[in-house]
């Protein structure tokens, strides 16, 4: 989505240095051309410095090689196009326009079959968005090498002890389905398992986590908040078997390579069912009739067809159930639990490059499932089959239209599902509804049919150079909901500025869209795009080789939110607005790796015209992680401290029997008046590796809350609403494994 | 919604009082006898109250009033519902929205002490409170209301009733030991010896279709 490789010098070429003017001959054919000392930076995708990278240009025996920094120094005549190589690493290009280059990225030679070339701008990130490894990932403790877990340490990420639900992410105070979470591109529908709090993908699996809290590009959508984009694994060059296992689950994963065709196979199955049933109590009335259990798949296939074109295809599926009753008569149906939720995702993509053009072309299908059934009247069971064809074409000039460093972006996509949907339940809580008194009998919303979902969505933008420091991207995104008839514009921009060699800032300010189809939104035509507009601006600063500091402050305005109305339907009478400060800083050298990040955030809404504005259900003020890893040997180990806030909740004030149904019904003070105590835990990890023959071993031990802090997360009542219990954090939770690769 | 069987699985009720639990404060039932009337016939109102530390009452409500329709305010006198005319059952069947000849939702606001509950009873036409049938405990049929049951400690004690818990509203509720399965017609109590080994047994059917409420309390000991 965010083009192809590319990574060159947005911001090259002081205005106090000559420009070569464009009826100048090439060097090539005029005389020996003058030479200049040239400097530039040699980095990876993700920041980092690389070294001993070795540059060079045809013609001439001038070299140079980065540094720890990654900063080179060489010698060369204007227009000349020098080579950036090193070994393991594709090879870099950058032409030479002044005395600076400043960030040539090269990419790992195992992580695509794409090509570099040095013609554009740099990475496009956002304010405030960050980017992990694997390898980075697997070190945060706290998280069991669980890779989404590990979202809890990016700022602006509400951190709690349990999931939010099933897309799970909620980011600078908007609700979880308004920020999307992709893989390879392409929206998945479940992020967690419905045990064992674990990401659908595990780590060996993703080659990265690009997080964006906001003010992303057009090319992405859909979204009113925020991008979590995982890319699958390619294969590497050198072939392995692994598996691992903990007690949580169990994996394989096959990787490698066959000449031009790279593969990565993964499968994953629970194990925490096999002994769930032993640790559960006889006494306890609970018939595990289908113990909760899940598989999960990945694989991805990479083809480099020739020079130009490069072929992916790329599959995550997965799949949980369970059935339990709460009695031991299994006879009872009235007490029944029922639920499967499942998806496969298979996505084909095409990825050209020659030149100046990139052309990314990809066609996505999704197969997702769900069905709850509680009791004896009611269920949800709801699959939507969706086909999602995208293409994308950039180009770029070295100048157009006056400007420098141009590039152009057109895309557009179609996303067709066909929901059919059998729904007999009460009505659906919404964010900062309070939940009625639970009658298993209520079935106030009920559908029972078939629907059509046809999205349409153009974007098109244009990046070039103001000057040498300045680099300015304008982009329209068009969002068109055919069945509702409603068409989103939303214009963004982004400003970035290059302050001094080592910081950076960034403003950006754009309209993001969110179609109705979340959940019983899909059962509403009229519903129009839930509505964002997002300022942030933010800052980079790079003091030395390894660390980064960004900082960045935001004010998100939120309207056309969706809401239940005075007659239990829905409508776009929500309004909402949040602002906040987040500070991110990262330190990789030698055997450290450091993340220290905190977020400051306050969100409200008023969910109906005149209503008093009300804190956002996860308004999260405060939240701190602080994690440190040392690698030394086959020695790892990590701490993670975390402290954060609590989240509002609703007390209930009193309750009224209704004698008739045999339940109560609560009557609630103002809602999310009340908020649960500030939290704070430390995790440990430590990994030791080693090898058994041909294996590479290592095992690892992941402590989370290690002084066992129980702080209440919630509260839950009686029957009555006459007591109430605080729910409190899980105490210390330690997760062991091993892993092993051939 | 999603979380309700991790509770199961973890057992994270805290100290709350389970809903079995009739050691404790509350207005379990509002019976009106009959639950629907003719025009001009009368119902009745009781309560089943429970309170902390002391046993179950059958009384009349303390006050009732009517909350929905308010035209017919004048059907309730002390715990006595007078059904009106047909004239006015049809104004308030016009008032509320409702089909010719269909029964007229009544509304009742019913307060006990400082308990309050609400209640609908059926003006138009005439239907009566389900029957407790085949109630059979420990195998044996129940005794008369009133008279004392005795269960064997540390044992599973079943229960049932007729009853099709798909359609009925079944309460097994005790101040005597543990019990299990309390909202279905086939339930079982278990009384441990860190129990209280006195206290009372409750049985209550309702056919959420009617209104229609019926119950038995015995007193039960384990010996």
């Amino acid at each position: 989505m965010l083009g192809l490789l590319v990574g060159a010098d947005a911001f090259a070429q002081p205005a106090d240095e000559p420009t070569p003017a464009p009826t100048e001959p090439a060097p090539d054919e005029a005389a020996p051309a003058k030479l200049i000392e040239v400097t530039g930076r040699v980095i990876d995708k993700l920041g980092r410095p690389i070294r001993g990278a070795k540059v060079s240009y045809e013609g001439s025996d001038q070299t140079a090689t980065s540094d720890k920094g990654g900063r080179f120094r060489i010698k060369a005549p204007l227009g000349v196009t020098v080579t950036v190589e090193k070994d393991g690493m594709e090879v870099g290009l950058a032409n030479v326009v002044g005395p600076t280059i400043d960030e040539v990225v090269l990419l790992e030679l195992d992580t695509t079959g794409e090509k570099i070339e040095i013609s554009g701008e740099a990475p496009v990130e956002a304010p405030g968005a960050a980017v992990i490894d694997r390898s980075e990932l697997q070190r945060v403790p706290g998280t069991g090498g669980d890779v989404v877990k590990a979202l809890s340490a990016m700022p602006g990420v509400v951190n709690q002890q349990l999931p939010l639900g099933y897309s799970g992410v909620v980011i600078r105070g908007s609700s979880p389905q308004d920020s999307k979470v992709l893989v390879d591109d392409f929206e998945i529908p479940v992020l967690f398992h419905n045990i064992g709090f674990r990401a659908i993908l595990p780590a060996e699996s993703i080659e990265t986590l690009e997080y964006i809290p906001g003010g992303f590009d057009v090319g992405y959508g859909r979204a009113s908040s925020g991008i979590i984009q995982l890319t699958t694994r390619p294969g590497d060059d050198k072939a392995t078997e692994q598996a691992e296992i903990s007690v949580i689950d169990g994996g394989l994963l096959v990787q490698g390579r066959a000449g031009k065709t790279r593969y990565m196979f993964g499968f994953r199955r629970s194990l925490i069912d096999l002994i769930l049933p032993s640790i559960i109590p006889a006494s306890v009335d609970l018939s595990l009739t289908t113990v909760p259990s899940y598989y999960d798949e990945q694989f991805r296939i990479d083809h480099q067809l020739d020079a130009h074109w490069a072929l992916t295809l790329s599959s995550v599926g997965t799949i949980d159930t369970f059935e339990l009753y709460a009695t031991k008569d299994t006879d009872a149906k009235t007490k029944r639990f029922f639920n499967r939720t499942a998806f496969a995702r298979l996505t084909a993509a095409a990825k050209y490059h020659e030149g100046p053009w990139s052309v990314n072309l990809a066609l996505s299908g999704l197969l997702p499932q769900f069905i709850f059934e509680i009791g004896e009247f009611q269920k949800i069971d709801v699959t939507q089959p969706t086909v999602t064809p995208r293409a994308e074409v950039i180009h770029t000039d070295k100048e157009a239209l006056g400007l420098k460093n141009v590039e152009w972006k057109l895309g557009a996509e179609a996303q067709v599902g066909r929901s059919s949907l059998e729904l007999a339940l009460p009505h659906e809580q919404r964010e900062g509804e309070n939940m009625g008194a639970y009658d298993p009998r209520d079935v106030t919303e009920t559908f029972k049919g078939h629907y059509w979902l046809p999205d349409f969505a153009q974007w098109g933008s244009i990046a070039a150079n103001l000057d040498d420091r300045i680099r300015f991207t304008g982009g329209l995104r068009l969002d068109e909901m055919e069945r509702n008839e409603k068409l989103a514009i939303q214009p963004r921009g982004k400003l970035e500025v290059k302050v001094t060699p080592t910081v950076i800032a960034r403003l950006t300010a754009g309209a993001f869209r969110r179609p109705p189809e979340y959940q019983s939104e899909g059962l509403y035509s009229t519903l129009d795009f839930e509505r964002s507009t997002q300022t942030i601006l933010g800052l980079q600063y790079e003091p030395r080789e390894g660390t980064r500091v960004q900082a960045s402050a935001y004010y998100t305005d939120r309207s056309n939110l969706v809401v239940t109305e005075a007659d239990g339907s829905l409508g776009n009478d929500g309004r909402g607005r949040t602002v906040g400060a987040e500070l991110l800083a990262t330190y990789r050298g030698g055997p450290w790796f450091g993340w220290l990040s905190y977020s400051y955030s306050h969100s409200t809404r008023v969910d109906h015209p005149g209503d008093p504005e009300r804190l956002f259900t996860y308004d999260q003020p405060h939240s701190l992680n602080a994690a440190l890893s040392w690698k030394h040997g086959k020695w790892q180990l990590g701490a993670r401290f975390q402290l954060y806030s609590g989240l509002p909740y609703t007390p209930v004030k009193a309750a009224v029997f209704d004698s008739d149904r045999n339940l109560y019904i609560p009557i609630y003070d103002e809602t999310n008046s009340a908020r649960a105590p500030l939290h704070h835990q430390l995790d440990i990890r430590i990994d030791r590796s080693w090898k058994l023959g041909a294996v590479d071993l290592t095992w690892f031990l992941d402590v989370q809350n290690v002084y066992m802090n129980e702080s209440v997360v919630g509260y839950f009542y009686g029957y009555d609403y006459t007591q109430s219990a605080a729910f409190k954090s899980l105490p210390i939770i330690p997760s062991i494994g091993v892993r092993g690769v051939l | 919604m999603k979380y309700l069987p991790l509770l199961f699985l973890a057992g994270c009720l805290g100290d709350i009082d389970p809903e079995w639990q009739l050691d404790h404060t509350r207005i379990i039932a509002v019976r009106a006898t009959p639950p629907h009337i003719p025009a001009g016939a009368t119902s009745q109102l009781d309560l089943l109250t429970a309170a902390k530390g002391a046993t179950t009452a059958q009384l009349a409500p303390d006050a009732t009033i009517v909350v929905s329709p308010m035209s017919l305010a004048s059907a309730v006198s002390g715990s006595t519902i007078t059904a009106p005319s047909e004239d006015q059952l049809a104004a308030a069947r016009t008032e509320l929205g409702l089909m010719p000849g269909v029964p007229v939702p009544l509304q009742l606001g019913v307060a006990s002490g400082s308990l309050a509950a609400t209640k609908i009873v059926w003006l138009g036409d005439a239907v009566d409170n389900p029957v407790l049938t085949n109630v059979v405990i420990g195998g044996a049929a129940a005794p008369a209301a009133g008279a004392m049951i005795t269960v064997p400690p540390d044992t599973d004690v079943h229960m049932s009733v007729d009853a099709d818990d798909s359609v009925m509203l079944v309460d097994w509720l005790t101040s005597c030991g543990t019990m299990h399965d309390f909202d279905l017609h086939a339930s079982y109590i278990h009384v441990e010896t860190d129990d209280p080994q006195t206290g009372e047994l409750a049985l209550l059917l309702r056919d959420p279709r009617t209104g229609g409420v019926t119950w038995e309390v015995w007193p039960i000991a384990a010996q």
